[in-house]
This record gives structure tokens, sequence and C-alpha cells, in this order.
């Protein structure tokens, strides 16, 4: 199906065995793509490259029969996962669902270019997954950089005191304003404050620490 | 509430980028409409995904390590917006609200023509070709019976329309394959559609078969 040059099977990447790769968990590669969106981790874009490369270039080798154009597929998508890691949204599906579909437009647009050559309709207006949203529509981008920050709290969560993680489930995950969560739990607003600063350091402390 | 919806086949096959733009585009507009599809769809893509991305090809490690690095360093994509250029039509004294799919390929409707039996259409501009139309039907319209050398996507935009089968309203989706005879027309209510031909249509009753060599001009 994918016949390589005799020069390049020399070392092929073969490290992560296929048990190992089956386990990263749709969790995990969504915390990649996070750090990659966030703090631009190349340690982290390597590791989704090393996941979807090889899948990518068996999935497009398929498609196109073409090794070159294949790796052009790869390439492509792969780029665009390191630019535009941000439009990632879990709420719309898993990272592998995100990335292919990205891979599908592409296709798509490289098989019409064969054809058409001018005013092509592209993929991305009949399926929009790199546009950005206008900025009226700016509460959908606070709810993603919300919903990536409650992903990887979530796994220091644990961590916190009591006391300091229930004023944060009520505020950042309910909702709640401080007023309510200290007229709900009967405390006074100022300790309402003080333990969710005390909370958003802490938890920053083990953000920064973990990256 | 939506009764016709495209069959699961062709949203699988729309999701794998298998259709043409232009039947993509309609497919993609009643899935604007519909919340029902766009679930189904939101499924599909999560299987298709894992299905497709599912083995892993031998990727040397020289090549992939230069192809990281390439990645890495280069300068970042042009940024889209997703904003729909069309967001209604007006005909006839009356406007119509555009969904964000035909919205966003807006710029390629052309103008209006008014076509025999109170019936308008208007080009949109896909590949070059001109087999994908808007076409509004007047209360009161018919068009001529007819059947298609191949297939017909019609989804209902705003209105309602019958044929010999059924009565269809706002967001249905209707496909027929080619052979299949049907006469459209609208009662009480106006009637805006997007229609797809994938051949033109032939006239199949009376008077109506003198337009055969001419049904290119008004279908497609
Ligand atoms: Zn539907």
């Amino acid at each position: 199906m994918h016949v390589m040059p005799k020069s390049r099977v020399t070392r092929e990447y073969m490290s992560t065995s296929p048990s190992k790769t089956q386990e990263v968990t749709t969790e995990y590669l969504g915390k990649l793509l996070a750090d990659v969106a966030n703090t631009r981790s190349r340690r982290a874009f390597s590791e989704l490259f090393k996941h979807f490369a090889p899948r990518l270039q068996a999935f497009a080798t398929r498609q196109f029969g073409n090794e070159q154009t294949a790796m052009d597929l790869v390439q492509d998508t792969m780029t665009n996962v390191w630019h535009k890691a941000h439009l990632f949204s879990p709420e719309k599906g898993s990272p592998t669902t995100w990335i292919f579909t990205i891979a599908r437009n592409i296709r798509f647009d490289i098989l019409r270019k064969n054809k058409h050559r001018q005013n092509d309709v592209s993929a991305e207006d009949l399926w929009p997954v790199l546009s950005e949203e206008m900025s009226d529509s700016s509460e959908d981008n606070f709810a993603l950089d919300q919903n990536i920050l409650m992903q990887e709290i979530g796994e220091y969560y644990n961590v916190l005191p009591d006391a300091q993680r229930i004023v944060i489930e009520q505020i950042y995950i309910q909702g709640k304003s401080q007023q309510e969560v200290s007229d709900e739990l009967d405390i006074p607003l100022g300790t309402v404050k003080s333990r969710t600063r005390l909370a958003l350091q802490k938890l920053k402390e083990l953000i920064t620490a973990h990256d | 509430m939506i009764k016709f919806h495209p069959t699961e086949e062709l949203l699988v096959k729309y999701t794998q980028g298998e259709l043409d733009a232009s039947l993509c585009l309609v497919i993609g507009t009643h899935i604007d409409m519909c919340p029902v599809c766009a679930n189904t769809v939101k499924d599909i893509e999560e299987n298709v995904a894992a299905e497709m991305l599912n083995k892993s090809s031998r990727f040397a490690t020289a090549e992939m390590d230069n192809m990281l690095e390439q990645i890495m360093s280069s300068s970042a994509p042009q940024t889209v917006f997703r904003e729909p250029t069309l967001k209604e039509v007006s005909l006839e004294g009356k406007q119509f609200k555009v969904p964000p799919t035909l919205g966003r390929l807006g710029s390629r409707l052309g103008p209006w023509s008014k076509v025999p039996g109170s019936v308008w259409r208007a080009p949109v501009d896909i590949e070059g070709e001109q087999n994908i139309n808007l076409i509004y039907m007047a209360a009161g319209a018919a068009v001529p019976e007819h059947t298609h050398r191949g297939s017909e996507a019609t989804l209902v935009l705003n209105g309602s329309f019958a044929d010999e089968y059924d009565r269809y309203d706002d967001g249905d989706f209707i496909y027929l394959g080619d052979s299949h005879r049907h006469s459209p027309q609208t009662a009480q209510e106006d009637c805006l559609t997007l229609a797809w031909l994938d051949a033109p249509l032939q006239f199949t009753s009376g008077v109506a078969r003198l337009l055969n060599p001419f049904s290119s001009l008004f279908f497609r």
C-alpha cells in the first residue's frame, strides 16, 4: 500500500509500541492540545505529532495513492494543529475527530484543485473547522478558554483543601457570585474572597510546576 | 418539525467529503436547520475519524523529525473568519432568512430570473457549474411534471410545497434518484427551496415536453 524508498526504511519510527499507542486517551490528547494552545509547548506538539502524523500518513496514502501528496496532507494538517490548537474545543468532539476534520477539509481542497482552477469553493466554507469566531461571539471564546482551564484544573483539584475547593466549585463551575457563595455557605464575603485567591494561587503554582 | 432527512449513507459521504461541493452545500444547509441531523453528523464524525485514523504507517524517524522542525518554525497560516456574507434574500417584496452554510457562499448567488409557472430561480455558482439554484414558487405555482436523468436534492428553506408523494415544509430534505417523476406545486403558501440537480430535468407530460430542449435554461 505505502512503499517507502529503501533508504528511509533504515530507522523507522517504532519507538511507541502499538499497545502503548492505543492507551493514549482522549483526555490526554486534549491536554496536549491545550498545552500547545496555551503555552506553545513544543514537547506537547511533538507528542501529538508522533501520535497523529503516522495515522494521517496512512489515511492520506490510502486516499491519494501518491506518497508526495500524502506527505503534503500530513504536513498541512499538522501545521494547522500547531498554529490553531486554540480553536479545538472538547465540547465539539475528540481531538482525533478535530484533526480528522482538518485533514478531511485539506483532502477535499486538494482533490478539487486538480479538477477546477479558479473560483473554487473551499472546504472551510462548507465545514468551518479552522475559522475564528467573529468578535460579537466573544462569549464562545470565553467559554472555550474556560473549558481548557477547567480541564487542566480538574487534575489538580483534589489537592486543594475542602474549604477552598467548595468555594472554587461554586464560583467557577456553578457560576455563582462571591456574594451568593458567602450567603449560601454562611461565611463572610472576605473569607470567600481570600479562599478564592488562595485556591487560584495554589492551582496556578500546580499548573506551572507541571508544565 | 422536520419530516424528511438525508439518509445516513448520504450523511456519511458528506462527512467524509465524498460528495460534490454543491450537494454538500444543500446537506450542510439542512444540517443548519436540523438539530437531529446535526447530532447524527457529530456521531458519524467521531466514528469516521476513529476508523480513518486508526492505523499508523511506518514513518521514518529522520523524515518525521524534519517535518516536525519545519512545522514548528513555520509562520502561522492566515486567519479565516466564518461570518456569512448573505443574511437574507428578498423576493417579491418578501424577506427570507438564509442559514449560515448557504450564507457563507452568498456571494455566489446570481440574479433572479422568472421561469414559466410563477416560478423564479437564482443560480448559485459552485465550481463554475450551475446545477444548484434557489427556486421560489409563488402561492398556487406549479412546475410541470418532470423526471431526471440524474438525481435531484431539494431543501425547503421556507414555506411549503407538495408533489404526488407528500407535502414538504421548512427544513425538509428530499432526495430523488433518477426515473422518479414528480410535479411540485404550491397551494396557499409560497415556497423557497434550494435545489440541486446532477443532470437537467426532463419534462414528461403534454405540451411541457416542448420545453425539454430548453430545460437546462430553467433549472440548470
Ligand atoms: Zn435532518
